[in-house]
């Protein structure tokens, strides 16, 4: 009985990892400059319109900050180069990742920090949970509940 | 006239509301009966002056009766009379007429329900506290956001609502659904203050209140996933969910609420979690003021602007009075409040719950951090920044993979502790199905390893959902899918689907944009599309170009762009081929040039769009269900005794 659980989970396994695997063999890295200049419209916010990247909005600037990147990947510029280029040219609020640097980093960390220390009390709360079960049950306890099974 | 009378309402809900609170102050010093009894006509005189306001109100608005400030400024004579009504909420005034409509509605439901036990002093604090609210808005309406101003001189026809408030009827559905949501957890509120107050913080009112959490958390759900349908079907993007500042806002409270649901049957199973479920509760009601601040005051770039106005510091200073009266009861009763009991091993159910709570409110923070943090950075040293959908991608990516997994882990595990052989057993059925889908997804070409694991997991999701109700069923045939566990159940079968739709429309759409003449033929994603005709239209004042599409094997379609004389840049009305495999949404780009016949269409397909709404649907029914009485002593739960 206990083989076969073993068995089946064996194959569950395998099935998920392989499926896994294929997966992430498939996906490749942008490898042409259409598919690059795509990835960096996605990430270039339209500078009059809320919240819509320059790939879905229908607004001339748009389009024009479209061709502008599809110039720059062209000319063999870098993602971060084509990013600065388009932070001076329309404010650095165009860009819809916020930088890694100065202040604006706190926006990555804190949630990690937050994250990990939550975790860490959790595991804390769960010892001294451990530990509080531990004290309950004295010598004086057992004596009694013994008495009492003794009793019925 | 018609304005006098909105006035007189609005009038008639503030004495209510100030009538009602007063008394129940005096019934609660003086302990007399006749003071309790005489909230019933002060409740009622409240909610009946709201209802005479709005109707005043929409009065105005079907009789085009411009010499309302309100009607003027927001109502045409050419609107249709779907949209007249609905322009009730179309901006802030009317909107906020709604939202003391919808609070009235609750109070006097409270009120009516809880008849026969309006001397218990829970229930009076609790009312209390909601009619305080009712003062809050009424005072509002009373005062700086007047809906019912009028005009000198009326003019011969309004400017209307903004275009893309008008040309769906989801616009009539989105926001009530929206605010029966916001506003029903003003219920559960009351009545955590009230137990903090009184000090019966035993299980009790959790109980009484189980029904009203729910139907606010239902109406919620639903309202947001309107509000991603209508944004789908109107805006001409082709997406659903952009993280824009006022969707988070609306989600903030959705996952403290989802939070608090799963905890607190921690809190009436075990006794235990008490403080935390009390914070949950009071920080989603303190969310959902904090997400009207920030789509009433302008202070927050976003889409859903068109109702923005000066009303931010006295929202701000609501939502402060809630935090402050929060901290302070909890922190007062904070001794009563520590609860017997522990949890003695995380691989538990309870464990579980944990688990989930710390994902849901992480996530929380995550989308709280991010939608302020511009501001933040603003005040700080006055840098303009944005913090934008990648950002939000790729935080919650992991968390969501995490909360996917708890999902389906929960439901295999035993109360208090269980053994890795029982888990081991009850998890392969779910884990097999998981692995399958994985399997099945792959074959079908879907490819990176997030989509395809957060695939799979809603494969599991699914099979340890399915496993509990089958288990339960061979008991209670199709009353297992009612009540907590069961109705829970159904919704999570839902929240898959949506996940599966979620994953596989961000991840594998594909998307082309075409310059086609009629009779040429463009292609994405294996769909052709044929350009058929242009026509040019006016439509009373505003220009309407639409063209005919033919999609190969779905039929034509005719997506349309609008030129609206009083509103700048023309207006795209997408067209969609639906399906359940895929989506072929079709927009127009531009207005074509005079004289051509040449039309930019952007053509996107993405896959299992339609999954999202159809999970939304069964999330719905499986809240219905929750709502039914379910069985006690379910199989699930004599299993988990015996196990």
């Amino acid at each position: 009985m206990k083989i076969r659980l073993w068995l089946s989970w064996l194959c569950v396994v395998t099935v998920a990892l392989g499926s896994l695997l294929v997966a992430a063999i498939a996906e490749d890295p942008p490898a042409t400059e259409a598919e690059r200049a795509y990835e960096i419209k996605a990430t270039i916010l339209c500078p009059i319109c809320d919240g819509q990247n320059v790939l879905e909005s229908n607004a001339p600037v748009a389009a024009a900050i479209r061709a502008q990147v599809d110039e720059l990947v062209e000319q063999g510029r870098s993602d971060e180069e084509i990013r600065a280029w388009m932070a001076r040219q329309y404010g650095a609020d165009v860009n819809a990742i916020p930088p890694r640097t100065g202040v604006a980093s706190l926006v990555w960390m804190v949630p990690v920090f937050v994250a990990v220390v939550s975790v860490g009390a959790l595991v804390f709360a769960f010892v001294r949970w451990r530990a509080g079960r531990e004290l309950e049950v004295s010598e004086e306890d057992l004596r009694i509940a013994r008495a009492l099974r003794e009793k019925n | 006239m018609t304005a006098f009378l909105g006035t007189v309402g609005v009038g008639i809900g503030l004495v209510g509301a100030i009538g009602g609170a007063v008394t129940l102050v005096m019934a609660l010093s003086f302990r007399r009966r006749e003071h309790h009894l005489r909230v019933f006509w002060w409740v009622g005189a409240m909610t009946a002056g709201c209802v005479l306001a709005v109707l005043a109100m929409e009065i105005g608005l079907l009789r085009d009766d411009f010499s309302m400030q309100y009607v003027a400024a927001n109502s045409t004579r050419a609107t249709p009379w779907l949209y007249k009504v609905a322009t009730l909420w179309g901006a802030l005034e009317g909107s906020l007429l709604l939202w003391a409509l919808v609070l009235s509605g609750y109070v006097a439901a409270v009120t009516a329900s809880f008849r026969r036990r309006i001397e218990d002093r829970l229930v009076a604090w609790a009312l209390l506290t909601m009619l305080a609210v009712c003062v809050f808005f009424f005072g509002l309406l009373a005062g700086p956001a007047d809906p019912f101003g009028t005009l000198l001189v009326a003019p011969p026809d309004g400017d209307g609502l903004n275009p893309l408030l008008r040309n769906h009827p989801l616009m009539a559905i989105h926001p009530v659904m929206l605010y029966l949501g916001y506003v029903g957890f003003t219920v559960p509120f009351g009545f955590a203050v009230a137990a903090l107050i009184t000090g019966r913080l035993g299980e009790g009112w959790l109980v009484t209140t189980r029904v009203w959490t729910l139907i606010a958390w239902g109406s919620l759900t639903v309202g947001i996933l309107l509000g991603a349908w209508w944004s789908y079907e109107v805006l001409g993007w082709g997406g659903y969910w952009a993280w824009d500042p006022v969707e988070n806002a609306s989600l903030l409270p959705w996952l403290t609420g989802t939070a608090f649901l799963h905890s607190v049957i921690v809190q009436e199973r075990r006794g235990m979690l008490r403080v935390w479920n009390l914070s949950l509760l009071l920080a989603t009601f303190a969310l959902t003021i904090f997400g009207t601040f920030l789509t009433r005051s302008g202070v927050i770039d976003s889409v859903h602007e068109f109702s923005a106005s000066s009303l931010g510091p006295l929202l701000l200073g609501l939502f402060a009075a809630i935090l402050v009266l929060s901290v302070a009861l909890v922190g007062w009763r904070g001794d009563q409040l520590r609860s017997p009991g522990s949890i003695d091993s995380p691989v538990s159910r309870e464990g579980a719950f944990l688990a989930n709570n710390l994902l849901f409110t992480l996530f929380a923070f995550v989308i709280l951090l991010g939608t302020v943090f511009p501001l933040i950075v603003e005040a700080i040293n006055n840098d303009q920044l944005a913090v934008g959908r990648p950002y939000f991608d790729r935080m919650l990516l992991p968390l969501g993979v995490a909360l996917l997994l708890v999902m389906g882990v929960a439901p295999l595990l035993t109360w208090r502790s269980t053994s890795g052989q029982l888990l081991g057993t009850r998890a392969l059925g779910p884990a097999a199905l998981g692995a399958l889908t994985m399997a099945a997804a792959v074959w079908l070409g879907a490819e990176g390893l997030g989509p395809v694991l957060g695939i799979g997991l809603g494969g599991f999701v699914i099979g340890s959902a399915v496993r509990h109700l089958a288990l339960t069923a061979r008991r209670q045939g199709w009353r297992a899918a009612t009540g907590r566990s069961g109705g829970g159940m159904v919704a999570h079968i839902g929240v898959s689907l949506l996940a599966f739709g979620f994953i596989a429309s961000t991840s594998f759409s594909e998307e082309g944009e075409f310059q086609l003449r009629p009779g040429e033929v463009g292609s994405v994603a294996g769909h052709q599309i044929r350009f058929v005709q242009l026509t040019d239209e006016m439509d009373g004042p505003n220009r309407v170009v639409r063209a005919q599409i033919e999609v190969e094997g779905r039929g034509f379609y005719a997506p349309a762009i609008t030129q609206y004389p009083t509103f700048g840049r023309p207006i795209a009305t997408p067209s969609v081929a639906t399906s359940l495999v895929d989506d072929v949404y079709l927009s127009l780009v531009a207005i074509p040039e005079e004289n051509s016949d040449v039309v930019v269409v952007r053509v996107l397909v993405e896959p299992l769009v339609g999954w999202i709404w159809v999970g939304g649907f069964v999330i719905a029914a499986g809240t219905v269900l929750a709502i039914l009485p379910g069985r006690r002593n379910s199989h699930s739960e004599m299993e988990d005794i015996f196990a």
